[in-house]
């Protein structure tokens, strides 16, 4: 038996605040310091620190822990807002209640923020399948009674193009550090009309996740050859052979857990709307081609492509690798195929956002965090051209096009905290605590709902010194930054509405996955409906809104 | 005592006046300020306020002023109405108005997302809904939910007879019988559909996989999928009707009883001429309200099968909650809404009417 120190939680957090503690004793040139985590770390010191809390492997976060990371980012709140000075502020808060996600998050980094300042913060918590119902009425009934809102960059065309957002001070600006952003979440997104209103707490794309075992595993591999197919065994880059692996995966055993293996996993079951980027990131390699910015739409009529070729073989794909999948696909969910599928143990592949390589080491419900890796979206060896309506196939190889799905969640300040001076800096300060550069770091490395965003984020070093197996995160943020910065990455429209399309479409594809159509006439429904939708939320401005979306004029 | 006297034929005339008086300025101070608000809500005046809180202050001043104002008019005769008006008041303003209201917003092409807000399209969405084949799917399906009420129903007469004889620990099972009841069907949405019969660990799968069953998936195929909504849905309202079956039996004669069985009935005998009969009315009336119930159902299917698959599971009410809430739909949605409260109000009518006129031919 080896003679290891066996370090739980507590002790670990308990070791580190001594050494923290007694740093910065030592920088104040005071006898103690004040608090768990004084005041005076370094910043440099700051990152390292945060990291640590709770540690890498030693389970999921709690809320003390958000608490102590709120705390040790509050220097950049400090330099702008003297003690107290926003006593009597009453601020409200909405955002999402997912579990251990998003408003716990905050709740907890906004209590040294709070008691700092003096303000006061109201929350109103939504689950995440009321959340666009809740947004949507407040606007659409004039009654938005938050002041601080949790959204993500699709409705910012409700939002801010109906002036019911606070435009940011350039303090704000300096004090999140905007410029380092990467490349897609800067302008225009988090603008409108040139003004900025987004401070980014999420850099939002789906990510290809797969379990590294399965293609290391030299039995498959000897299975693979004996079967006669093409090329080596290994990770799939394209959808063409993720459909070949996954049919391959049916009936054999699961190299680690012991299971059936399976290979894909697709979400048959709606989720709110959210259910469609998962189809969509099965699309965006056939139907986004590289001389057209355009995928989801025709930019010059608002016609739905979503029932083109492209779109039918992503759709007809899921049919045809659903008997390769679990029995109970068709009751799947995306937080099924994330959470209680692929990182309890089940499939080999599934494209997500960023929360499952942040939670495969750190989550208590992961199993895989020794067995997975990570790349960007499967390409396609031919990709659909809508201007002649034939394949194409490129000249370098696959068609790659990551899906920016959702392009993140921001926090915004509502308008109406801008006739009080003093509410409106309390609440752009808050804001600015959970946007903040450091905290930022934290975020991403821990379950938190939201995924790296900053160029800083990408410094593997930082992440290594704070327990990342080296291998594992640069394979993580790999995939991540490039993803983001691909120059064929399939951007989502900003356009008011855009989960209603989705939401009719997941109800369509929910018929077509149970048999009930076939691929095109499932699709043909999908673009009728949206073509209705159009007219009924009104063509013109969404013609106009989805071309500034694409960059065009 | 005269100067609280409020009898009818003594009420004074300038009493009579202020009370009137009340009553007037009270309804021309709501009325003004419903049309000025309407009108500045239509843009057709700039004076008006930013919601409709001052009307319903206006409505709340007017409920008083009318209550009061026909106690001094008058007297006695007031007093008794308020025993009543004040509900009537409530009433009208937490469900008539809203029913009214519902019925204006059904006739408007209303999408949260729209930028034009809302515009009034007639009957536009009664059309469009008439070819909507998800909802027609939905009441579909409403239907078979309906059948499943008959099943319950012997189940629970089944339970209730069980309940209602001299068993061991009887106090005891009656208890727990009732507990599904206790649970809001959200829980028993996590507790069953998404951890009894989850695929992969629910004991409930697990048990099917030892029972030959290879690939226990409870909500994979459309059939299995509304008979496992169908099985929850029962398994938290089957204690309802059991307990409303067991208050009736506990109610019987027990003359009559005790007459069959010295006349040599058998059990059968005994539960078909005798029991069954006398519980007629217990029956209609548990399975009635039980009706009402089921044809609410959506909180199981929501949080299970969000509909699927393909809607085989979906209700009215889940369709509806996913036109309205997904979709922001809002016009579109209360049309729906209220069509089908026009088919409960129908359905429900003309089935009472039947059961009504078959008891009096039983009985």
């Amino acid at each position: 038996m080896k003679n290891k120190k066996i370090i739980n939680r507590r002790q670990f957090v308990k070791d580190a605040s001594t050494v923290v503690a007694g740093a910065s004793a030592i920088a104040a040139g005071s006898a103690a310091g004040v608090g768990l985590f004084p005041k005076s770390a370094s910043a440099a010191n700051v990152r390292r620190d945060i990291l640590r809390i709770p540690g890498v492997g030693k389970g999921s976060p709690t809320d003390s822990d958000w608490q102590k990371v709120g705390a040790l980012c509050l220097n950049p709140t400090k330099a702008r807002v003297s003690k107290g000075e926003f006593d009597g502020v009453e601020l409200t808060f909405m955002g999402l209640n997912n579990q251990n996600l998003h408003n716990f998050l905050f709740r907890g980094f906004l209590k040294p923020w709070e008691k700092y300042t003096g303000a006061k913060i109201k929350w109103i918590d939504l689950a995440q399948a009321d959340y666009n119902a809740r947004l949507q009425q407040s606007i659409a009934t004039k009654t938005v009674d938050f002041d601080i809102l949790e959204m993500g960059a699709p409705f910012e065309g409700d939002v801010c193009g109906k002036g019911l957002a606070s435009e940011m001070p350039n303090w704000v600006k300096e004090q999140i550090e905007m410029d380092d952003y990467v490349g897609y979440l800067k302008a225009p997104v988090g603008t409108w009309n040139g003004k900025t209103y987004r401070i980014s707490i999420d850099g939002d794309c789906h990510n290809f996740n797969y379990r590294a075992d399965y293609f290391k595993d030299a039995g498959l591999a000897a299975a693979w050859k004996a079967e006669g197919h093409k090329g080596a065994w290994g990770v799939p880059k394209t959808w063409q052979q993720v459909q070949e692996v996954s049919k391959f995966l049916k009936g054999k055993k699961d190299p680690t857990f012991g299971g059936d293996a399976v290979g894909y996993l697709d979400p048959c079951k709606g989720w709110g709307g959210f259910g469609f980027y998962f189809l969509a990131s099965r699309a965006t390699a056939y139907a986004k081609h590289p001389n057209d910015p355009a995928w989801l739409f025709d930019a010059d009529t608002m016609k739905p492509r979503v029932n083109n070729p492209a779109w039918v073989r992503a759709i007809q794909d899921v049919i045809d690798v659903l008997p390769s999948q679990p029995a109970n696909q068709l009751n799947a969910d995306p937080g099924t195929t994330a959470f209680q599928q692929f990182l309890a143990g089940t499939g080999s592949m599934v494209s997500w956002w960023g929360d499952v390589g942040s939670m495969a080491k750190t989550s208590d419900g992961s199993v895989v965090g020794d067995v997975v890796g990570f790349d960007i979206l499967p390409g396609s060896d031919d990709v659909y051209n809508s201007q002649t309506g034939k394949w194409d196939t490129l000249p370098g190889g696959p068609n790659y096009a990551p899906n920016m799905a959702y392009i993140g969640w921001g926090v915004y300040v509502m308008a109406r905290v801008d006739s009080n001076s003093k509410k409106r800096k309390a609440a752009w300060s808050a804001a600015a605590h959970l946007g903040g550069k450091d905290i930022s770091l934290w975020a991403s490395a821990y379950p938190s709902g939201f995924q790296p965003y900053r160029n800083s984020h990408f410094n593997i070093d930082e992440w290594v010194n704070a327990g990342y197996d080296r291998g594992f995160i640069t394979s993580y943020l790999e995939s991540e930054s490039n993803s983001y910065n691909h120059p064929n990455a399939a951007i989502e429209p900003r356009i008011p509405g855009i989960f209603q399309y989705y939401s009719v479409a997941e109800d369509e594809l929910s018929k077509i996955f149970a048999g009930k159509f076939d691929a095109q006439t499932g699709a043909d429904n999908i673009a009728a409906a949206w073509e209705k939708l159009t007219d009924q939320i009104g063509r013109k401005k969404q013609l106009q809104l989805y071309r500034a979306s694409l960059g065009l004029s | 005592m005269t100067s609280t006297y409020v009898g009818t034929d003594h009420i004074p005339v300038k009493r009579k006046a202020i009370g009137q008086a009340m009553i007037l300025i009270a309804t021309i101070l709501l009325v003004a300020l419903f049309i000025t608000q309407t009108l500045h809500k239509a843009g057709s005046i700039a004076a008006g306020f930013d919601n409709w809180r001052p009307v319903l202050y206006a409505y709340l001043i007017w409920s008083i002023a009318l209550c009061w104002g026909i106690t001094l008019i008058k007297g006695e005769r007031g007093q008794r109405a308020l025993f009543v008006l004040p509900a009537f008041l409530f009433t009208i303003a937490m469900v008539i108005f809203p029913l009214i209201f519902s019925v204006y917003i059904s006739l408007h092409d209303w999408n949260l997302s729209a930028f034009e807000g809302q515009k009034f399209n007639g009957i536009d969405n009664f059309i469009a809904l008439i070819g909507n084949t998800y909802y027609w799917n939905s009441m579909l399906n409403m239907v078979y939910y309906l059948i499943a009420i008959l099943f319950e129903y012997a189940i629970a007469f089944g339970l209730a007879l069980l309940l209602n004889a001299q068993i061991v620990a009887r106090k005891f099972f009656r208890v727990v019988f009732l507990m599904p009841l206790m649970l809001s069907p959200v829980a028993v949405s996590w507790m069953l559909g998404k951890s009894l019969m989850e695929y992969r660990f629910g004991p409930a799968a697990t048990l099917a996989r030892q029972l030959g069953w290879e690939s226990p998936a409870f909500f994979s195929t459309p059939e299995i999928a509304r008979l496992s909504i169908m099985i929850l849905d029962a398994w938290t309202f089957i204690p309802f009707m059991m307990i409303m079956l067991l208050a009736g039996l506990q109610a019987l004669p027990k003359e009559v009883n005790e007459a069959a069985r010295i006349d040599g009935a058998n059990n059968w005998q005994h539960f078909w001429e005798i029991t069954f009969p006398l519980m007629l009315p217990v029956s209609i009336t548990a399975t009635v309200i039980r009706i009402i119930f089921k044809l609410k159902l959506a909180d199981i299917v929501i949080n299970v099968t969000s509909g699927g698959p393909g809607g085989a599971t979906d209700t009215v009410t889940s369709f509806i909650f996913r036109e309205y809430r997904d979709r922001s739909n809002v016009g579109y949605g209360t049309m729906m809404a209220v069509v089908f409260l026009i088919i409960i109000i129908i359905m429900m009518t003309a089935l009472l009417n039947l059961l009504n006129r078959w008891m009096n031919k039983v009985t």
